[in-house]
């Protein structure tokens, strides 16, 4: 490694810890609201503006990161998932910076720095190594392609971000009905949604530090461009103890865990990503880890999470957070559309001579943009102001998720990156 | 529904307004009476509120309807999601039977999908038909509303009913102690430096900006309407091609339906160097390059005639590689694929002698076109059969398996001294393999033994500088897709549209003076937060401080 990457990788530690204190700071600021010998006011401003200044901190830091590691390793680091995601974390705190800017609301800093902080986790997921580019990744569209969808991204994670805290801020505990029960375990569901990808990292960085090892041997068959069955094989290596093992695979090698020395089951044959198999068995270990986790927290709030968070929100206008998400959504749609679709035709056609070809990847993309031109058309109705639209918000940014995330779990394209 | 159109302040608004074109006071009472106004469009009338539609205006109504515009996206985004799920055929270069094929990888789920036709989703009419109805609905909707849009906000009236501003979004009302005429041009100066163009009547202002904003989306539905169009416009022939040529080392073939030929010069591929891998992926087989050096020829004479080769003038000449296709006159050659595979491009035998020992040549056999006669020294070579792909058929019979010169094979009949009349004939195979080699005795050998030749003869190359091959084929994928100008066009528009609509916002401020209270409204399509800071930065200026939180109109009605 030479000096750039490793001044590349030391910053990349010091701005995840920044994050994790900016996100503390904001915490403070928002709870601490309801401590007493103190004027709400003055506490929140004073420590909304101590966690803000975290978070430029750790911003530059990421820039340092970013940008010796482009130095270093000789091409911009957007080319792997672990550069992706990094990069998509830099660019929701730039977002979140922008909004910030505009709004000047801690509220919503209390929940975009988590989330920055948990892509951050995820790409650590990933092998960090810099990798050479492949031919087909190198092209000056690409770059462009890739940064300003990823910053149009950033833009709806922040909308989604404030449209959480809205939901959170609106949701009301103490209705009983049907309506208003549904409307409590949704929010709920959102949070818990959160908890699992917060278990996933646990249960894939906690095997990694006990060293966890499993191996298979997977044979596979696809059909290559004269139509000839061709059958490969590959090694699968596992992280996470295999509960689900690769299609149509032996075991060459598996440490036992809690006694288990076996897989469970078999991946189905129609998950047809790259390494479905084990990608299945982290999503399994996710919700196991995740289930446990949300179980602990009960356990010592006795109540759920958003109610939990819903009195803290007190005294903060809804109206206000609606456009901060709104505005968010808005500032990020047109980037969107030229870095996710316009930057991404033009590079198909360079590429791969064709501007569109409905490969699953760009089907997303076109997926979430038709999602967000629906949630721009219905919010200039009347009905769809408010609670609604934060919902919209709020899927929306579980449709980018799949598109970035969940595509290449299930889906096998041309886009796929190597993954988990 | 009867509908008395003609406001209080004497102006006679068309049906269906819903605020007074002129003073804007409510026509039509549908939310409770304090809450913010509708601005859609100013209140203008649309078309589609006609009051007795018939058929047309039917139609008309439903294609300008947001609702049914956003059904409309709904419907198409799911049917794209689930064109996702498995495949799409096109992703198939060669797929015979598209049912069996989804049938044993994807099981029944599969079978299902494929009999509904999910596995031609993006070619599909009702796919199609969604993205024309799309279409037409942009076009309708934007006609709908742009022309009365255009109409209330090109005669504005300055003072306007109280009603009217006391209903805004941003309102603020007080007892103004200062001169309202100093005052007003006193916050008409302020609301100028914030770039506001403003108009007075009195003590009555309208203060405006950035109304260009507005037409954003307009313009950016245009370019959608563009783009929508260039895409149907692909469907056209003679618009446009797609093929893909295969073309080994040296080899110049013509592309068809064009008059254009390629060569392929030289074919290179290059992998990363395991020092130059990291850790995890040293050994692996890491591209680093691929490269067609490609050039192109147009055939300017003879291009049709059997009998004559064409004459061909190299027009262009390109590097190919993945992210850099050569691209002459709208033609866009790709790399697409290549394929280690040595072929022969020409060999430099010698006719050996075997009785002599002598040995005679080289002669060059080329495998594409190879001439009809040769000389070997004393002795002459005549091409009697050439096999590209030799192959036996049923009875044994030699025959080529297809045109590709994978296997060739050559017939030939040498005359000269000490040779029958009517010469002998031998069969050659360049191939340096063993089981060509034995072929080729074996089948000289049954040539003797019928007596078509003596044995005398065979072939040899000797040096590897006598043989010229190919190692790899490229495929190279050939387009023409003159739509693409309008793409981007459609595509450019859009984003001005979407930038205009965005980044910036329609503001605009009425206010009025009656018996010192100050009565004054504010509106934005977006962005009510830099509206109330603004009014209230302007207000604090000239004197009157208020937070801005407290403009807030729907905030106190809640
Ligand atoms: C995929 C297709 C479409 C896209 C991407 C699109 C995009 C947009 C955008 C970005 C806006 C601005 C929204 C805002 O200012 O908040 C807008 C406004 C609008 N769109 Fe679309 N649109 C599409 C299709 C349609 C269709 C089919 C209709 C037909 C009814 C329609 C009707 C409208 C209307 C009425 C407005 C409001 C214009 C105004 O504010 O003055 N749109 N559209």
């Amino acid at each position: 490694m030479n000096s750039w990457l490793h001044t590349s990788s030391n910053a990349f530690i010091v701005a995840f810890f920044l994050y994790c204190f900016s996100f503390i700071g904001y915490a403070v600021a928002v709870a601490g609201r309801r401590w007493s010998n103190r004027d709400p006011e003055a506490h929140t401003k004073r420590w909304g503006r101590i966690a803000f200044a975290l978070a430029i901190l750790g911003w530059i830091a990421h820039l340092t990161f970013f940008f010796t590691r482009w130095k270093g390793g000789g091409h911009i680091p957007t080319s792997n998932m672990y550069e992706f995601m990094t990069f998509l974390g830099m660019a929701i705190m730039f977002a979140f910076i922008v909004v910030n800017l505009i709004y000047k609301n801690p509220l919503v800093g209390a929940f975009a720095t988590p989330l920055v902080v948990i892509i951050i986790a995820y790409a650590s997921v990933f092998p960090s190594e810099v990798q050479p580019l492949i031919p087909a990744l190198n092209s000056i569209w690409l770059k462009v392609h890739v940064t300003t969808a990823a910053t149009g991204e950033a833009f709806f994670a922040v909308g989604f971000a404030a449209a959480l805290v809205q939901l959170l801020r609106v949701v009301d505990f103490s209705r009983t009905d049907k309506a208003g029960k549904r409307q409590q375990r949704w929010v709920e569901g959102v949070l818990f949604f959160i908890i699992i990808v917060v278990g996933f990292l646990v249960s894939v960085f906690g095997f990694r530090a006990g060293g966890y090892h499993a191996e298979f041997r997977q044979e596979q068959f696809r059909i290559d461009q004269q139509g000839n069955e061709v059958s490969t094989v590959a090694k699968v290596e596992y992280g996470l103890p295999p509960i689900v093992k690769p299609y149509n695979s032996e075991t060459l090698s598996m440490d036992s865990f809690l006694g288990v020395d076996k897989p469970l089951f078999e991946a189905p044959s129609w998950m047809n990503g790259v390494n479905a198999g084990r990608k299945l068995n982290t999503v399994i270990w996710s919700i196991i880890s995740g289930l446990i986790l949300y179980g602990l927290i009960r356990l010592v709030l006795r109540k759920p999470l958003a109610a939990k968070i819903h009195p803290y929100l007190d005294g903060i206008d809804p109206e206000d957070l609606d456009e901060i998400s709104y505005r968010a959504i808005a500032i990020g749609f047109p980037v969107f559309t030229l870095g996710a679709l316009i930057f991404a035709m033009i590079w198909a056609q360079i590429a791969w001579s064709r501007f569109w070809g409905w490969d699953p990847k760009e089907v997303w993309a076109l997926i979430t943009w038709l999602f967000y031109s629906a949630y721009l058309h219905l919010r200039l109705s009347r009905g769809w102001q408010g609670t609604r639209s934060a919902w919209l918000a709020v899927i929306g940014f579980i449709v980018v998720l799949f598109t970035l995330i969940g595509v290449n779990l299930v889906i096998a394209g041309l886009h796929s990156y190597a993954g988990v | 529904m009867f509908q008395n159109t003609k406001c209080e302040c004497g102006h006679q608004n068309p049906t269906g307004t819903v605020l007074c074109e002129s003073c804007g006071k409510p026509l039509v009472e549908d939310l409770p009476l304090d809450s913010p106004l509708e601005m859609r469009y100013d209140g203008a009338a649309r078309r589609s509120q006609k009051a007795n539609p018939d058929l047309i205006d039917r139609v008309w109504n439903f294609f300008s309807s947001v609702k049914i515009a956003v059904y409309l996206i709904v419907i198409t985004l799911i049917g794209a999601a689930i064109g996702t799920i498995y495949p799409q055929e096109n992703t198939f270069i060669n797929l015979d039977d598209p049912a069996q094929y989804y049938k044993d990888t994807y099981g029944t789920w599969g079978q299902i999908y494929q009999t509904l036709g999910f596995s031609r989703t993006y070619e599909s009419w009702w796919f199609v038909g969604l993205l024309v109805m799309i279409g037409t609905s942009l076009v309708i909707c934007s006609l709908d509303r742009v022309l009365p849009l255009y109409k209330a906000l090109s005669k504005q009236q300055v003072r306007k009913h109280l009603t009217f501003i006391n209903r805004q979004q941003t309102v603020y009302s007080g007892t103004l102690e200062q001169d309202p005429e100093a005052w007003t041009a006193a916050f008409e100066q302020q609301l100028k430096r914030k770039r506001y163009r403003v108009w007075r009547d009195g003590t009555a202002l309208l203060a405006e900006k950035n109304r260009f904003s507005r037409w954003g989306p307009y313009i950016n539905h245009i370019g959608l309407i563009v783009f929508l169009l260039a895409v149907l416009g692909r469907g056209v022939p003679a618009w446009h091609m797609d093929q893909y040529v295969s073309i080994d080392e040296g080899q110049t073939k013509p592309i068809p339906n064009t008059n254009y030929y390629v060569k392929n010069e030289k074919f290179t591929v290059e992998f990363y160097k395991d020092e130059e891998l990291p850790e995890g992926l040293k050994g692996t087989n890491r591209a680093k390059l691929y490269e067609t050096k490609a050039v192109l020829y147009a055939c300017t004479q003879y291009c049709d005639d059997p009998v004559k080769d064409p004459v061909l003038t190299e027009v262009e000449k390109h590097d190919i590689h993945v992210n850099s296709p050569l691209s002459y006159k709208g033609l866009k050659l790709y790399q697409y694929n290549y394929e280690e595979r040595i072929r022969l491009i020409s060999v430099r035998p010698m006719l050996v002698d075997s009785q002599t020992g002598q040995s005679y040549g080289p002669f060059d056999l080329p495998m594409n076109n190879p001439p009809l006669t040769y000389k070997a020294g004393p002795y002459t070579l005549k091409l009697s059969d050439v096999f590209p792909d030799f192959g036996m058929d049923e009875q044994n019979r030699p025959m080529t398996k297809s045109r590709d010169p994978n296997n060739p094979a050559f017939v030939f009949i040498v005359t000269g001294p000490g040779l029958p009349e009517d010469g002998e004939i031998y069969i050659y195979f360049p191939l340096p393999t063993a089981e060509d080699k034995t072929l080729q005795q074996q089948i000289n050998a049954s040539f003797q033994k019928s007596g078509n030749n003596s044995g005398r003869f065979s072939f040899q190359v000797g040096k590897m500088e006598n043989v010229k091959f190919s190692q790899y084929t490229t495929y190279l994928n050939v387009r023409v897709d003159r739509a693409m100008p309008y793409i981007w066009v459609g595509a450019a528009i859009s984003m001005i549209g979407l930038v205009m609509g965005f980044y910036w916002q329609h503001r605009r401020i009425w206010l009025r003076i009656d018996d010192g209270k100050l009565s004054l409204g504010a509106h934005t399509n977006k962005n009510t937060y830099g509206i109330r800071a603004e009014v209230a930065a302007a207000l604090g200026k000239t004197g009157i401080q208020v937070d801005p939180k407290a403009l807030d109109n729907r905030r106190n009605t809640r």
